[in-house]
């Protein structure tokens, strides 16, 4: 009688004690550091949300993301074959890519885009969705018509040329991407966030707020067909859980593993993944309605102050690069060799006396409180009192600070931070031309220089990527030898992947092609 | 006793009322406005401004609170503005598991607290009795975040017997024995300290009503001890020690929310953090009210039983 009973609780113990049973053949579980927004591509912003939608919806044109080794993503045909722009750059004419459905069933074609486009864009239209205005709008400001040519040819007008508008359509604010016309007509504007139906390689199965994401593989996909049966993404804020999540293999990927955790992770056999090109920077906007700061000496001073190599090494750990210029460095403008100004106390001491400010002054830095950014910022604050500024660090919750800095800094604030950027180098302007003060714009600490907006408005004219390129460098030496802001530290995208996981690219974007991947 | 219950049952509409009151404006007066959030740092004044109007927040705080108490009334808590679900979606399967958290947690933490207290008490001054009162020091003084911290590393990192995060595992489906090993590390986190409590509490208890000259008289006249314990002793003890399990589950329904960020247990504490983040205010009060109306009705509870047990409190 003892054995069957020894026997029965060895087995109860073994079923309690057994570690997960292996993962079903390639699902990929991908621990975030944030729950994603709503999956409504026209109706919402961020990168995290993005990182899911970009699975399940796709653009007429998309970024080639499978590769790494490329100053940005190469523009490819998505769900136009191809597409002509006219000689007076104003007439973008799209040829659709034949035999593509919905994951509805839905067909895809000329109708179904411009039903797309009269949902984020054209407010006459009874199909307009008020919600997805203010976050397409970099993309939609610039256009006059959408015309269907014949089913499968669809024509956009600008009202001027840009050349830089197909790259805008592709950030991480509302992206004009293709969602199935049936659908929403189905489960109506707000509802489609629930129900996202695309034409992308994965389509979405269901999703358990705060809780996972689930997709799975498109079988009908147009092009290449997704090597992994399911992705799940899952929430996990706390950035231990998400490393003992990688560790107990409850997530096969992380985004953003602190820096303390990097090198013992890799010593146990986890693969760290960075590139060195990725279209974000973080930077101070320095406040110009500050007194202080209205002296280019001042402003000269505190990029002069702060050691950005140490950051770089010391805090990153090799996961980031100092930065000295204010292109982000994903993008077809970015010159690695750019300098500005070198780390050099002295020199900035001597600057700030002949400002008249010999023994310095107190400021306040407004900031948002996150967990990793306080190593940085109080190193900030010690390198600026070492030349004699005396710093106060103000901080506030995320969507505070979000209201702070979008609203643009009062004249009692001296400067603070953000990490943003984008993959075409036009968007140094939303954070430094004149006309993008706030409100309506995010140029925070009121920069305002006509000859940067002059380079920029260049820029968008030029349609010679070369030519658009040397503008955009151009814009960018002014706004630093004017001190206009102090970019400190690029970010080079550390990602941590079980070892199981294979083919995976990182890519110069802040999503990526998970339809290359596969998992054992 | 109707008339202690049905008193006691009135008393609570005012702390579920003080608690929305509070919450709404506490939220109200945070800075950070949920249009910003909706809209995109981009957008432009106007529209903000016409979506503050579509979704009633242009309306005065009174009239604002007037149409949430009403709708709530009658049971409808509204769509949250951040997800565009239905709030009651959302809320109640959040419940549902942190309720489970805590059952499992109680369950643990009166099983450990009750045995071992019984156990010290009847041999007070022993070895076992002065090593449980050491162990329930120090893990009663244990922040329980830590705790859980390196309960992970050493069975779930270093062992590898269970898993750390989630409800469930997400490949496969394992029925209620993957959720029991799911369960295993949060419950034993958030029950430890509140089982070194109760142990403290039921030694002492016991011990207390073991000195009681009645007790004395009727080991003096030969009761056996068995009935001796559970008559005289036992009945004697309870009172206190039902109040402090009460207690210890209040203290458990806000420690499960700490647990649950560590675990990433899908329960109330994570909506919460991530509706108050987002402002999501429907979310927020309805949580909010959800975890003060379980705490109530927990000490309701404890109030009924108590009042059966003793009637003494009855009659105040």
């Amino acid at each position: 009688m003892i054995r069957p009973l020894l026997a029965g609780a060895l087995a109860i113990a073994c079923a309690v004690a057994t570690p997960p049973a292996a993962h079903a053949a390639g699902t990929l579980i991908w621990g975030m550091p944030t729950e994603t927004d709503i999956l409504d591509p026209h109706a919402t912003g961020g990168w995290t949300t993005y990182q899911v939608t970009y699975q399940i919806f796709e653009g007429l044109v998309k970024e080639d993301l499978t590769r790494a080794d490329v100053p940005s993503p190469p523009l490819v045909p998505g769900l136009a074959t191809s597409w002509d722009v006219s000689p007076d750059g104003l007439a973008y004419t799209f040829k659709l890519r034949p035999g593509v459905t919905f994951h509805d069933g839905t067909p895809f074609d000329a109708a179904a885009v411009k039903f797309n486009f009269e949902r984020f864009w054209d407010e006459g239209s009874p199909n307009f969705y008020k919600k997805s205005k203010a976050f397409v709008i970099a993309y939609t400001k610039w256009i006059k018509a959408v015309d269907v040519v014949d089913p499968m040819t669809v024509r956009v007008t600008l009202t001027a040329p840009n050349y830089q508008w197909l790259r805008q359509g592709l950030q991480s604010y509302g992206q004009p991407l293709m969602i199935s016309p049936a659908s929403v007509k189905k489960y109506g504007n707000d509802g489609v966030a629930l129900h996202p139906v695309g034409t992308g390689p994965f389509r979405f199965v269901e999703r358990e707020q705060g809780v996972k994401t689930v997709l799975e593989r498109n079988p009908d996909y147009w092009g290449n067909k997704a090597k992994l049966d399911r992705v799940i993404f899952r929430p996990l804020q706390d950035p231990a859980t998400r490393i003992n999540a990688l560790e107990n293999d409850e997530i096969q990927m992380m985004t953003t593993p602190p820096w303390d955790d990097i090198d013992r992770l890799k010593g146990e056999g986890f693969v760290l993944t960075t590139n060195p090109a990725v279209p974000y920077i973080n930077f101070l906007h320095l406040n110009f309605k500050f007194k202080p700061m209205q002296d280019v000496r001042v402003r000269q001073a505190i990029n002069m102050a702060i050691d950005r190599e140490g950051i770089a090494t010391q805090i990153y750990k090799g996961t980031g690069r100092s930065e000295h210029g204010m292109l982000s460095p994903g993008t077809n403008a970015y010159d690695p060799k750019f300098t500005s100004y070198k780390y050099d106390p002295e020199g900035a001491k001597k600057l700030l006396a002949d400002a008249g400010y010999p023994n310095g002054f107190k400021m306040v830095f407004e900031l948002a409180q996150s967990g990793t950014g306080e190593l940085v910022e109080t190193w900030i604050q010690r390198d600026l009192k070492k030349v004699g500024i005396d710093v106060e660090l103000r901080k506030f919750e995320w969507i505070t600070y979000m209201g702070k800095w979008a609203g643009g800094m009062p004249d009692d604030i001296g400067m603070n931070e953000i990490g943003w950027g984008m993959s075409t180098p036009a968007w140094v302007g939303i954070v430094s031309r004149c006309d993008s003060a706030p409100p309506g714009g995010i140029n925070s600490g009121w920069f305002c220089d006509k000859a940067v907006d002059a380079a920029l408005d260049g820029a968008l004219l030029a349609r010679d990527d070369v030519a658009a390129a040397a503008l955009y460098q151009k814009a960018n030496r002014a706004i630093m030898d004017d001190a206009g802001f102090v970019p400190t530290i690029d970010d080079l995208q550390p990602i941590m992947l079980s070892s199981k996981v294979h083919g995976f690219v990182n890519p110069p974007e802040d999503w990526y092609d998970l339809s290359i991947v596969s998992v054992d | 006793m109707w008339r202690f219950l049905s008193h006691r049952l009135a008393a609570t509409l005012p702390v579920l009322f003080g608690v929305s009151v509070v919450i709404f404006v506490l939220i109200h007066l945070a800075p950070g406005d949920v249009t910003t959030v909706m809209l995109g740092p981009q957008a432009s004044e106007t529209a903000k401004q016409e979506l503050r109007h579509t979704l009633g927040l242009d309306a005065g705080l009174p009239v604002q609170y007037g149409l949430w108490l009403a709708r709530t009334a009658t049971g409808d808590f509204g769509v949250s503005l951040a997800t565009q679900r239905r709030v009651a979606d959302l809320v109640l399967p959040r419940m549902v598991n942190t309720l489970i958290l805590t059952a499992a947690s109680l369950l643990l933490a009166v099983l450990i607290g009750y045995s071992a207290g019984l156990v010290a008490a009847l041999y007070a001054r022993s070895g076992f009795d002065r090593g449980a009162m050491l162990a329930t020091l120090v893990l009663g003084s244990t922040p329980p975040f830590w705790l859980g911290l390196m309960l992970v590393l050493l069975f779930a990192i270093r062992f590898r017997l269970l898993p750390v995060s989630g409800m469930r595992d997400f490949a496969v489906d394992g029925g209620v024995a993957d959720l029991l090993r799911h369960l295993v590390l949060p419950a034993v986190t958030t029950a430890l300290g509140p089982a070194a409590i109760i142990t403290r509490l039921v030694r002492s208890s016991l011990l207390e009503a073991m000195a009681r000259p009645h007790v004395t008289v009727a080991r003096a006249k030969g009761l056996p001890p068995i009935r001796l314990f559970r008559r005289h002793v036992a009945l004697n003890a309870l009172p206190p020690i039902l109040t402090i399990t009460g207690l210890q589950l209040g203290y458990l329904l806000g420690g499960v929310l700490l647990t649950e960020v560590v675990f990433a247990w899908p329960g109330l504490g994570s909506l919460l953090y991530d509706s108050i983040t987002a402002r999501d205010l429907p979310v927020v009060q309805a949580t909010a009210l959800v975890t003060a109306l379980a705490f109530v009705l927990v000490n309701l509870a404890v109030d009924f039983v108590n009042a059966a047990l003793d009637p003494r409190m009855v009659e105040d």
